[in-house]
């Protein structure tokens, strides 16, 4: 009981003055994405009233619709005004609000992102402990040769390749073409994380279907990020299997997969927890090309469209989105790295 | 100190077991609740982003959805073609508007609706209905109004009920194309009942609702909408403006990769797409798998375009030194595989052309001429000059480019190729920064006389190479709103003459359509918006 009084305080306290030091950087992040968008050649206002027979009026208008008439510093403290209230601007490309676009899209990116994390992880954490543990062996030259050519395929090639033999030759998986067969309704929407919300509402077909179309997509992705993990995980067990209190372990007799597992990799997962913080910030934003290959409702391949079309407000959205997310993952991996090691909740 | 050890076990411990939870299984054969057959799956590289086809902003595919979804006055009839047809430019014919009297005057329109035309709330279509839609075109900012004035129909006052069922459309002038303006995907007629009700003081054309929702009486309404992902439509059984569709239901969803897109067709999970690059269609034909309906795009035509307002090229000999210097049947062969219809080499020293456009130009290559041209122009050493594409055009654009810098340096230009990204390119088209470079572009109203005014005057960004000459506007106008037929045929006539004497662009090729469905599919139509007509198809 007195134990958790003097706990709580200071987590929160800690929580706090991070989200606190982060604000700078967001605004930073704000000014930054503003500016460029306008300096980059391309007037949205142009692009979008191009219909035939829209001439200089038409385009005057959108341009004053948009508030692109404004001096830039105008336009910015607009932007300000609106971001207060909530109101991340609309978008061109789908003719909705950037708010609900994201608030749409991005459970489909992070549903992607988590199964092809877990999905890694699954495979690296065991490959990097016994690659350490017999480190130096032709299994461990299997492995780095394993992990640097996992590394070496990009993920636009690996996709095409897996969609090629998995779904156009063998027929196994289904069509590479969004969340869920679209001959199926929707599970109603709850989380907007389809395998939560079809278990939820109990519609196993719906789950299994959605479960199906995660399957390449996220081996896709899971694929480029196994080396970093793999690597690191095998780095990491190895500091920690000379350490005194594995050879106490070894000399007192204990089982083998005892010292592997308890002893050895939870005392290694320090770093590999970082590395994912790194790797899961990363995957997020840069699985467009994956998003795109299996026409993935994401928010990557969104913002790619709307840069293409020079649509500022969905691109500055996106890039405050994936900094808030950054910002977010990076506590939640501080307050795991103090569960794992109470040490450093000290600090 | 306890305690927190323990949680850390169950952190981890739960941790584990989450991973083990998220094991994919494989689905087993899904029971799918809806009729495959009398669904039909489209899959599209673009994305429709309203439901409104008039909003500033909106997509040619949402033009198309419109065209399933809402119902116009009139619309062009169709032709066949071997084992599918086209849109028929010169047969215009009533859609909710059953029959069309014309004054002798040629300025009165009496439009009388179907009887039994309803709209999908099942309430019937009433002439107030079709005023509102027609005063929205007019008086909303949108894309319908500047199409609209091309027809001369400016003002809510040239609209009157003239009964029940039955609207009168008054001109200031016989105008040849306030007819066809009223079939263009942009005038779409609204259940104004119910759209009123959505309008607010600010929004007085219910713009906004538009966009997500409709108040239509067309052939499907839409079930379910997400923009730049995926619309299903269901068949509207209250639908008389023509004959009954055959799909009870229409998927159209958005696949940004071609190649997926090629795949799904081929494996029979799609059942149409009409946006493939040449190289998948020659490899799909090559396997024979599916069925490709190939159709030239006769309202489209692929050209090079130059800016004639700024040297070299306001210079009329150094256009026509380039229109000698290219190699066009290469050109032809090496961008679109020859998947298309020439625009160039006709012969018209024995007769002079049709009043018609676009059509295959007499200009063919004769190096030696063009040199002689060159230094006619007083550069006979050549110039340098900047070739500039879109990059959503580089697989046609790309080898173009290359074949144009190499033919031009025969006759010592120089050309610097620059690929721009789409925004930058329209937008330095817009501005009139391009010298040289080349587009495609698609009229709706098929009549000479549209294409020139709409590419060929006024300074607007259709006017692709920025041409200003007295003599073309003096005929466009003039061809506007002549009644004599023989006068029109000879103004068109000297346009096309003005045309191929000012070189202001050089017409390259009209590129084919190639619509690639299920073997099973039938009845496809080409239509000049050139999307997918979902009311014509049909299983076998």
């Amino acid at each position: 009981m007195s134990a958790e009084k003097h706990l709580l305080p200071p987590l929160v306290r800690r929580i706090g003055l991070r989200l606190g030091a982060a604000l700078p950087a967001l605004f930073c992040v704000i000014l930054f994405t503003f500016i460029m968008m306008r300096v980059l050649p391309g007037d949205p206002a142009v692009y979008f009233a191009s219909g035939p027979n829209a001439g200089q009026a038409e385009i005057q208008e959108l341009r004053h619709k948009m508030g692109l008439d404004a001096p830039m510093p105008v336009q910015f403290l607009h932007y300000l005004e609106n971001l207060v209230t909530g109101d991340l601007g609309r978008s061109l490309t789908t003719g909705q609000s950037v708010a609900r676009d994201m608030q749409e899209r991005l459970p489909a990116s992070l549903e992607l992102t988590l199964t092809a994390l877990a999905l890694s992880l699954l495979i690296s954490l065991p490959l990097g402990l016994t690659a350490a543990w017999w480190s130096g062996s032709k299994y461990d030259q299997f492995v780095r040769a394993f992990c640097s050519a996992c590394f070496c395929i990009p993920p636009f090639v690996s996709g095409i390749l897996l969609v090629y033999v998995c779904y156009y030759w063998l027929g196994l998986a289904p069509d590479p073409t969004g969340r869920i067969n679209i001959f199926l309704p929707q599970p109603p929407r709850l989380t907007g994380l389809l395998l939560i919300d079809s278990a939820l509402a109990g519609d196993w077909t719906a789950w299994h279907e959605a479960a199906g179309q995660l399957v390449l997509p996220a081996t896709t992705m899971a694929l480029f990020v196994i080396a970093p993990l793999t690597r690191m995980t095998r780095a990491a067990v190895i500091s920690v299997l000379g350490a005194d209190y594995i050879r106490t372990a070894r000399a007192m007799g204990l089982p083998t997969w005892r010292i592997m597992i308890v002893y050895t990799l939870r005392n290694a997962l320090m770093p590999v927890l970082t590395t994912v913080g790194i790797v899961f910030s990363t995957m997020m934003g840069a699985n467009v090309l994956v998003e795109k290959i299996f026409s993935w409702p994401g928010v990557a391949s969104y913002a790619l469209d709307a840069l293409v079309s020079s649509d500022y407000a969905p691109v500055q959205g996106f890039i405050l989105l994936m900094a808030c997310l950054f910002i977010l993952v990076n506590l939640v991996i501080d307050l795991l790295l103090g569960v794992l090691d109470p040490r450093v909740s000290v600090e | 100190m306890v305690r927190n050890i323990f949680s850390r076990r169950a952190f981890l411990s739960s941790a584990l077991s989450a991973g083990a939870a998220l094991t994919l299984p494989y689905p087993q054969g899904s029971a799918l609740a809806q009729s495959r057959r009398e669904t039909l799956r489209h899959v599209t590289g673009g994305a429709i982003n309203t439901l409104d086809p008039t909003m500033l902003g909106s997509t040619r595919e949402s033009f198309g959805l419109s065209m399933n979804v809402y119902d116009r006055l009139m619309t062009f009839g169709s032709r066949p073609i071997g084992a599918f047809a086209t849109f028929d430019p010169a047969h215009l014919q009533g859609e909710l508007a059953e029959s069309c009297e014309i004054s002798a005057d040629q300025r009165r329109l009496t439009l009388h609706l179907r009887d039994n035309a309803v709209w999908h709330d099942g309430t019937p279509v009433m002439a107030e209905d079709i005023k509102w839609s027609l005063d929205r075109c007019v008086s909303a900012n949108s894309l319908a109004r500047p199409q609209f004035s091309s027809g001369s129909l400016t003002t809510p006052d040239q609209f009157r009920i003239a009964g029940e069922r039955t609207i009168e459309i008054s001109l200031p002038k016989p105008d040849r194309l306030a007819m066809a303006n009223l079939a263009m995907p942009y005038a779409i007629m609204v259940n104004s009942r119910l759209a009123r009700q959505h309008a607010t003081s600010d929004d007085p054309w219910a713009q906004q609702w538009l966009q997500h929702n409709t108040a239509a009486g067309g052939a499907f309404r839409v079930e379910n909408f997400r923009p730049g992902v995926n619309v299903t439509l269901t068949r509207h059984n209250g639908w008389h403006s023509g004959a009954p569709p055959f799909f009870q239901r229409i998927i159209s969803q958005t696949v940004p990769e071609a190649t997926t897109r090629a795949g799904l067709i081929e494996r029979e999970d799609a059942d149409i797409v009409i946006d493939l690059e040449a190289y998948d269609i020659m490899a799909l034909s090559r396997r024979g798998k599916v069925h490709i309906d190939s159709v030239v795009e006769s309202n489209c035509f692929t050209h090079l375009a130059f800016n004639t307002q700024s040297a070299p090229f306001d210079n009329v000999l150094v256009r026509r030194a380039i229109a000698l210097a290219l190699p066009y049947q290469d050109l032809f062969a090496a961008s679109i595989f020859g998947r298309g219809k020439p625009l160039y080499g006709a012969d018209w020293s024995e007769r002079s052309p049709a009043p018609d456009f676009p059509q295959p130009l007499p200009f063919s290559q004769n190096v030696q001429k063009a040199r002689e041209m060159l230094m006619k122009a007083g550069h006979p050493d050549g110039f340098h000059t900047t070739f500039s594409y879109a990059t959503s055009q580089t697989t046609t654009a790309e080898p173009m480019a290359a074949l144009i810098q190499e033919a031009l340096g025969h006759i010592g230009i120089t050309v610097r190729i620059d690929k721009l990204p789409d925004a930058q390119f329209n937008t330095m088209q817009a501005r009139r920064q391009l010298d040289f470079y080349t587009d495609t572009a698609a009229g709706w109203i098929e009549h000479a006389y549209y294409f020139f005014y709409l590419y060929f005057t006024r300074d607007q960004r259709w006017n692709f190479s920025n041409w200003n000459s007295p003599q073309m506007v003096e005929l466009v106008e003039k061809a506007r709103f002549e009644t004599d037929e023989a006068a029109y045929v000879a103004e068109c006539q000297g346009m096309l003459d003005l045309l191929v004497d000012q070189v202001p662009l050089i017409l390259l090729w009209q590129p084919n359509m190639d619509a690639v469905t299920v073997p099973d599919l039938t009845g496809f139509t080409y239509q000049y918006y050139r999307q997918v007509d979902f009311r014509t198809l049909a299983r076998s």
